[in-house]
C-alpha cells in the first residue's frame, strides 16, 4: 500500500484490526490451557508452554517490526532500483509485524488469564 | 557531519530489537525440553531437593512473573548466575572473560577481510577481465563457497601439521602467564611489554582469524569490484580523465569513496556473520571464548548463560550496524536526510 492512497486505514481502523488480533490471540490461547490439562498435562506445563509460544510470535513480531523500520526504506530504494515489481512496501511489512504482535501479546495474556481462572477452579 | 537526530533516531531502534531478542529466546528456552533445576540437582538427586532448586531458582513462578523478572534484570545487563557452566558465578563475570577472546578473533578476521579484500577488489575492476581479475574472482568465488568447518581443519593440517609453521589450537604457549587486563591478549601483552609473549598470541590467532577472515575478504573484494565498475563509468570519473588527470589519482580521489559506501554495509553485515562463525572457528581451534561457551551452555540447559550470550551477540551486532549507519551518512551525506 503506498503511503498517502485514499485506501490507507484510519487511525481507528487500525486500532480496531489491532484490538482483533489481540482478542483472537487471547481466545486462541484461553482455549489451548484448559484443553491441554484436560489432555493430561499439568497447568503449570500448559501455562508455560501457551505463554512462551505468545511470546515467541511477539518476540518474532518486534524483530520484523524493527527490521522494517531500519531496513524497509532502503530495501524499498533497492526495489525500486533494480526495476522489480514488487509490492513489497515498509509501511505494509510494518503493519503486518504490529497484527502478529498484537496476536502474540494476545497469547500472553490468554494463557495468563486462562491459567488464573483454571487454577481457581482445580 | 552526521546529524545528532539520526544518530539518536538510530539509537532508539536499539531497544525494541534487544527487546525483541530477548523476548524470543525467553521463549525458546521455555519451549525447549529439559529441566534446569534437574540439571543443577542433578540426575540422581530426590525430588524434593529438585523442588527446592526450583524455589530458589525462582522457577516455581508463574511465568509472567519470571519473564517480567528477566527482562527487567536484562535492562540492568543482569543475567543471574550461571546455572552449570560455572556454577554460581554470575553471567556477567562468565562474559567478561570470554567476550574479549571471540572479539579479538573476529576483529582480525575482519581487520585481514578488508585488508585484502578492498585491494584485490580495486585490482579487479581497475584491470577489468585481465588475468589478475580471473584469479581473484575465482579467488572470491572459492572463499565464499568454503565452509569453516573445513577450511580450518585443512589449515591445521597445512600450516600447523605438515609445515609447522603455526600453532593448531590454543590462544598463547604454556610458557607465558599472562595477567589478563582486557582480556585481549595481544594488546595485554604488547601493554606488558612481553613481545616474546605477543609474538605467541599472534601466531596463534593468525590462523582462526584466516578462516575466520577468509569470507569476509571474498565477500569485500566482490563488492569492491562491482561497485567499483559502477562508479568508473559515472560521467563524474570521465571528465577528471578528460581534463588529464591521471587514472591513479581519479580512481582514488574521487572513485574509492564513493565505491566504498556498499562495501561498508557488506563489512557491518560481515561482521554479525563472523560472530556467528565464532562458534565453529573456537571449536576447530579449541578456543575458549564466546561461541563455545555457548553450544556448551545449550547442552547442559544453562538457561543465564544462553540468555546472556544471545543477547551480548545481539548487541553488538546491532551496535556495530549502528556504526555502519554512522559511517555511512558521514560518507555520504545525502543518506540522513
Amino acid at each position: 500500500m503506498v503511503s498517502g492512497d485514499s485506501t490507507d486505514p484510519t487511525v481507528r481502523e487500525r486500532a480496531a484490526r489491532l484490538g482483533r488480533a489481540l482478542l483472537l490471540g487471547g481466545v486462541l490461547a484461553a482455549l489451548a490451557v484448559p484443553l491441554l490439562v484436560l489432555s493430561g498435562e499439568t497447568l503449570v506445563f500448559a501455562s508455560e508452554k501457551v505463554f512462551a509460544v505468545g511470546a515467541l510470535v511477539f518476540g518474532f513480531s518486534i524483530l520484523g517490526w524493527s527490521g522494517s523500520v531500519f531496513a524497509g526504506k532502503g530495501i524499498e530504494n533497492f526495489q525500486r532500483h533494480i526495476g522489480g515489481r514488487s509490492d513489497w512496501s515498509e509501511a505494509d511489512s510494518r503493519q503486518a509485524m504490529a497484527l502478529l504482535g498484537s496476536v502474540g501479546l494476545g497469547g500472553m495474556v490468554g494463557a495468563m488469564a486462562a491459567t488464573l481462572v483454571v487454577g481457581g477452579l482445580a | 557531519m552526521i546529524s545528532k537526530r539520526f544518530v539518536v533516531k538510530r539509537l532508539l531502534l536499539l531497544v525494541p530489537v534487544l527487546f525483541g531478542v530477548a523476548t524470543f529466546v525467553f521463549a525458546i528456552l521455555h519451549l525447549a525440553p529439559g529441566d534446569p533445576a534437574r540439571v543443577i540437582a542433578g540426575q540422581r538427586a530426590s525430588e524434593q531437593f529438585v523442588q527446592q532448586v526450583r524455589t530458589e531458582l525462582g522457577l516455581n513462578d508463574p511465568i509472567w512473573v519470571q519473564y517480567g523478572r528477566f527482562l527487567l534484570e536484562a535492562a540492568q545487563f543482569d543475567f543471574g548466575n550461571s546455572y552449570q557452566i560455572q556454577k554460581g558465578t554470575p553471567v556477567k563475570q562468565v562474559l567478561r572473560f570470554k567476550l574479549p577472546v571471540t572479539l579479538e578473533m573476529a576483529l582480525f578476521g575482519q581487520f585481514l577481510g578488508i585488508l585484502f579484500g578492498i585491494p584485490i577488489g580495486l585490482l579487479g575492476a581497475v584491470k577489468q577481465d585481465a588475468l589478475s581479475d580471473h584469479v581473484t574472482r575465482i579467488g572470491a568465488l572459492t572463499g565464499i563457497s568454503v565452509p569453516i568447518y573445513w577450511s580450518g581443519p585443512l589449515l591445521i593440517l597445512l600450516f600447523a601439521q605438515i609445515l609447522g609453521w603455526f600453532p593448531a589450537s590454543g590462544r598463547i604457549a604454556s610458557e607465558f602467564s599472562i595477567t589478563p587486563i582486557t582480556g585481549i591478549i595481544t594488546f595485554d601483552t604488547l601493554v606488558q611489554g612481553n613481545f616474546a609473549a605477543f609474538q605467541s598470541a599472534a601466531m596463534h590467532l593468525f590462523l582462526p582469524s584466516v578462516v575466520i577472515g577468509i569470507y569476509s575478504m571474498a565477500l569485500v573484494s566482490r563488492m569492491m569490484r562491482s561497485s567499483m565498475l559502477e562508479v568508473i563509468r559515472q560521467d563524474y570519473m570521465r571528465t577528471a580523465r578528460a581534463k588529464g588527470q591521471g587514472s591513479r589519482i581519479t580512481v582514488m580521489k574521487h572513485g574509492f569513496q564513493n565505491a566504498l559506501i556498499p562495501v561498508v554495509t557488506v563489512i557491518g553485515i560481515q561482521f554479525g556473520t563472523l560472530l556467528g562463525g565464532a562458534v565453529l572457528t573456537e571449536t576447530v581451534f579449541g578456543i575458549p571464548g564466546i561461541g563455545t561457551l555457548l553450544v556448551s551452555a545449550i547442552q547442559v540447559g544453562d538457561y543465564p548463560v544462553v540468555q546472556g550470550t544471545v543477547l551480548t551477540f545481539a548487541f553488538l551486532f546491532t551496535l556495530v550496524n549502528l556504526l555502519v549507519d554512522v559511517t555511512y551518512s558521514y560518507l555520504d551525506p545525502r543518506i540522513d536526510q
